[in-house]
């Protein structure tokens, strides 16, 4: 499944800090080599799992592994265009609603059932039977009926055109002759998903051993051919530090690396330890400015604020120059990026005149005021992501120079995302990232529906673009798509609710003997299947 | 004694109690609750609502707390919040004896190493001998245990590759009692630093209080070797306190594997607290929270046991 995942936590990937810009998208593969059949790959991950289901879990650890066990019906490859897996091909109706799915034949499940059009049925009824306990079931909402209509023929018809439903179809398919008879109610509990997940990718569940490791080993009656590795662990490694000297020590042969880690990889790499993969992630990092907060409902003053701090230095100071400027609410390798939107660049003498403009003059004490009340407000960011906590204190700086009076306050996650989002909406500004879909529908984030409960918690809202928004769902013509997304962006970017400040670089640190290794900005073992070890 | 043993027993239970309410109270007092891991714009706010209602986390707090000390009493500490169908006493089991042989074994070191240094700097009082336990001691007490844990994995783990970096047993590889030592060492070391610094303290001061004693005073006198005093009448005297100690310090233990576990990515109890605390999972704190407090209450227990068994005067 790739539809993962939003906010970027505490966790990893986030914020990187590499000056190295030649080595873009390195791929390890040695054309000169055949691929070897044999090795046990061994990659390291700072987060558990929680079960192999990909309709009940929620983070990426558990989709990482569902990935090797589980096959969906297509997949998002590094260009993020989908690709036949299960699926051989596809077409949809006229009107868009009917999307038939041609299976590819022969293909077996783990414990040599064959998986058919009726797995794919009974899987994709579960999110939408009454009794389903998962967090998915807005996923499929627009999904009216599945129907097999042959052994290797599904039919799903949609109760309106939805151009992202390609990525409904990433899930991985169960079978049906082991969880057919398991009320839907209690599926979500059952252990099927942590004990003995039977799925049809290329490897094979063996063991789970509690706060250590999972293990899964090639499945040799993989319809597209046995994998090339014998086995994968997928090592839990708590801490940043300790996957570092794992990393360091060869006990583990891949990894992601952290930013405040990357100086020590680079430093493994011209040892001949690890080779490392660097390229940008499908993610941007923001400052959100509260609308609901009076200080910020002046879109003149958030396009101040915007030219009143330089990322230019920020990307070079706090990430060593691992990164872009953003400017837009996606990512340059999504096909929705828009080039052309507005830039709003660093001008401090700009952002004065534009903030005087807004009404607000410097006091004696040289903090801008406007009716008596001063522009001093609280930025918060999660702890443990050194980069934002930086940014945090960047901004306090820079926005110094302006008159506005900034205090950076950085709090434990859980906490922390409490106070950001509904219902409580406490805080002034906050730095954090989004982790972006293959498909680049902004309805989630900037739609005004989504102020009350949802994820658009700076509480943005334009009814135009929400009628766009509303619209590039049901439009089919991906370029007439892209124009609307585009217009959206533009829009947004226009009135700065957040100041978009850069789009970060993935960093995976790979053991020399691996080969075959595509680096996707969305999947770290994208492709694992046709990985090798060169030993 | 049983009589002693029963009541005590008794009196831990409203003990319990108070601390599992206090700690139910405190942990949901916390800000956020699991469903901060879920923030995905391809999860609608409706179905983390469905969630929170599936898990009853929209109960008020008293309600919460009767259902889980229900559950408890017969013997059930729920399911996992993030690991949906996993029980959490399966989770408990599963890491509970790594966290009881680690500090097992840390403790047997700590004690191993500590009463014969503390013995050795009574009896040389004031002497470099003295002064170099005395010193080393302190340094240890103030060594954190998580920069030795560093240091130590950097140095010995990845400079030199005498030791694994973590971890239990090497992967991939067949069950040896030899590999199983080998990740044990660096981490048991680290836990019992600080107890054994304290533990040194301990044995030395009250081992110093004994032999100046008349009894030991009078060994001597009546020309018995200066071993078999030290040994014989010292040593089963000067240790009474120092049980105790130990006794009351075995919580400290646990405590100090929750750093040690994260540290050497040693798969107990610990470790499994620190994550279930910034998950909020909040059957696992629980469930960790009542078994801590069980092993301090039988802690001190034993202490008093032991207590009576080494101290003839003492009756209960």
């Amino acid at each position: 499944m790739s539809l993962f995942l939003a906010a970027c936590n505490a966790s990893p990937s986030s914020e990187p800090s590499n000056d190295d810009e030649g080595e873009s998208g390195t791929d390890t593969e040695q054309a000169t080599d055949e691929p070897k059949q044999g090795g046990d790959l061994i990659v390291g991950s700072i987060g558990a799992p929680t079960l192999f289901n990909d309709l009940y879990s929620t983070d990426i650890s558990s989709s990482d592994i569902s990935g090797w066990i589980y096959d969906g019906l297509v997949v998002f490859d590094e260009n993020l265009e989908p690709q036949p897996d299960l699926a051989k091909e596809w077409k949809t109706s006229d009107d868009g609603l009917v999307w038939t799915i041609k299976l590819h034949e022969g293909v077996k499940f783990h414990d040599g059932e064959p998986l058919t059009a009726d797995d794919v049925v009974f899987t994709y009824e579960i999110p939408l039977h009454e009794d389903y306990t998962g967090p998915r079931a807005s996923s499929f909402e627009k999904i009216e009926k599945v129907e097999a209509v042959d052994d290797t023929t599904v039919k799903m018809t949609l109760s309106e055109p939805y151009a992202p439903f390609m990525d409904s179809l990433t899930y991985g398919i169960l079978p049906e002759h082991i969880l057919g008879d398991v009320p839907v109610k209690e599926l979500g509990e059952h252990e099927f998903n942590t004990k003995n997940p039977i799925g049809s990718g290329p490897f094979k569940f063996e063991e789970w051993k509690e706060g250590q490791y999972v293990k899964v080993t090639a499945f040799e009656d993989y319809f597209e051919g046995r994998p090339n590795l014998d086995s994968i662990t997928y090592k839990i490694v708590p801490d940043a530090n300790a996957l570092m000297a794992q990393i360091a020590n060869g006990d583990v042969h891949q990894a992601s690396v952290q930013s405040p880690d990357l100086e020590t990889a680079k430093k493994l790499e011209e040892e001949g330890k690890i080779v490392l993969s660097t390229d940008l992630a499908l993610s941007y990092t923001y400052i959100g400015w509260n609308q609901k907060n009076e200080l910020f409902q002046d879109e003149k003053v958030r396009q101040a604020l915007t030219h009143a701090i330089d990322r230019e230095t920020m990307i070079s100071a706090v990430l060593n120059g691992d990164g872009e400027v953003a400017h837009a609410p996606s990512s340059p390798l999504s096909w929705a990026y828009n080039e052309d939107v507005p830039k709003f660049g660093y001008d401090v003498e700009k952002a004065k005149k534009m903030l005087e403009e807004a009404g607000w003059t410097p006091g004696d004490d040289g903090i801008l005021q406007k009716d008596g009340k001063k522009f001093q407000f609280e930025i918060k960011t999660n702890q443990g992501n050194k980069a934002r906590e930086q940014i945090a204190q960047v901004v306090q700086e820079q926005l110094k120079q302006v008159g506005i009076e900034v205090k950076p306050k950085i709090m434990e996650w859980s906490a922390f995302i409490e106070d950001v989002t509904a219902p409580n909406w406490n805080y002034d500004a906050v730095i954090l990232g989004w982790a972006l879909s293959a498909d680049p529908d902004p309805t989630a984030i900037w739609h005004s529906k989504e102020r009350e409960a949802g994820l658009n918690f700076v509480h943005f809202s334009d009814p135009e673009l929400d009628k766009l928004m509303d619209e590039n769902t049901k439009e089919l013509d991906q370029e007439k798509r892209k124009e609307m997304i585009a217009k959206i962006q533009e829009g947004i970017v226009e009135q700065q609710p957040y100041t978009f400040l850069y789009y970060p670089n993935d960093h995976y640190a790979l053991d020399p003997s691996i080969k075959g290794f595509t680096h996707h900005p969305r999947s770290e073992y994208y492709n694992i299947e046709n990985w090798w070890m060169d030993k | 004694m049983l009589s002693y043993i029963i009541r005590r027993t008794l009196m831990a239970i409203p003990l319990l109690f108070g601390i599992s309410i206090l700690s139910f109270g405190i942990i949901h007092m916390a800000p956020g609750d699991p469903t901060a891991l879920m923030m995905d714009p391809n999860i609608k706010p409706e179905d983390m609502e469905a969630y929170k209602e599936k898990y009853g986390l929209n109960d008020p707090p008293h309600i919460q707390y009767l259902k889980w000390v229900g559950n408890m009493l017969q013997g059930d500490f729920g399911q996992s919040l993030i690991r949906q169908g996993t029980d959490v006493s399966y989770l408990i089991m599963e890491r509970l004896p790594n966290t009881l042989f680690l500090m097992g074994v840390s403790t047997l070191l700590a004690v191993l190493i500590s009463i014969p240094f503390g013995i050795l700097s009574a009896r040389k009082p004031y002497t470099l001998t003295d002064y170099s336990v005395t010193f080393t001691s302190f340094l240890g007490l103030a060594t954190p245990n998580f920069w030795l844990g560093l240091v130590l994995i950097m140095f010995l783990s990845v400079q030199f590759g005498w030791f694994p970096t973590g971890g239990i047993a090497t992967l991939n590889e067949p069950f040896s009692v030899w590999d199983r030592i080998h990740h044990l060492i660096l981490p048991a070391f680290v836990l019992a630093t600080a107890d054994m610094a304290a533990l040194t303290r301990y044995t030395r001061t009250s081992m110093l209080e004994v032999l100046k004693q008349d009894y030991i005073r009078t060994a001597r006198a009546k020309g018995f070797r200066e071993q078999k005093v030290v040994y014989k009448h010292g040593l089963r005297n000067g240790l009474i306190p120092v049980i105790t100690i130990f006794g009351l310090m075995l919580p400290s233990f646990f405590a100090g594997t929750v750093i040690v576990e994260k540290i050497f990515n040693w798969p107990g109890i610990g470790l499994l607290f620190v994550d279930a605390a910034f998950q909020r999972d909040y059957p696992i704190i629980m469930a960790v929270t009542v078994i801590t407090a069980v092993l301090t209450v039988i802690g001190n227990l034993l202490a008093d046991i032991l207590y009576a068994v080494f101290d003839p005067r003492i009756e209960y």
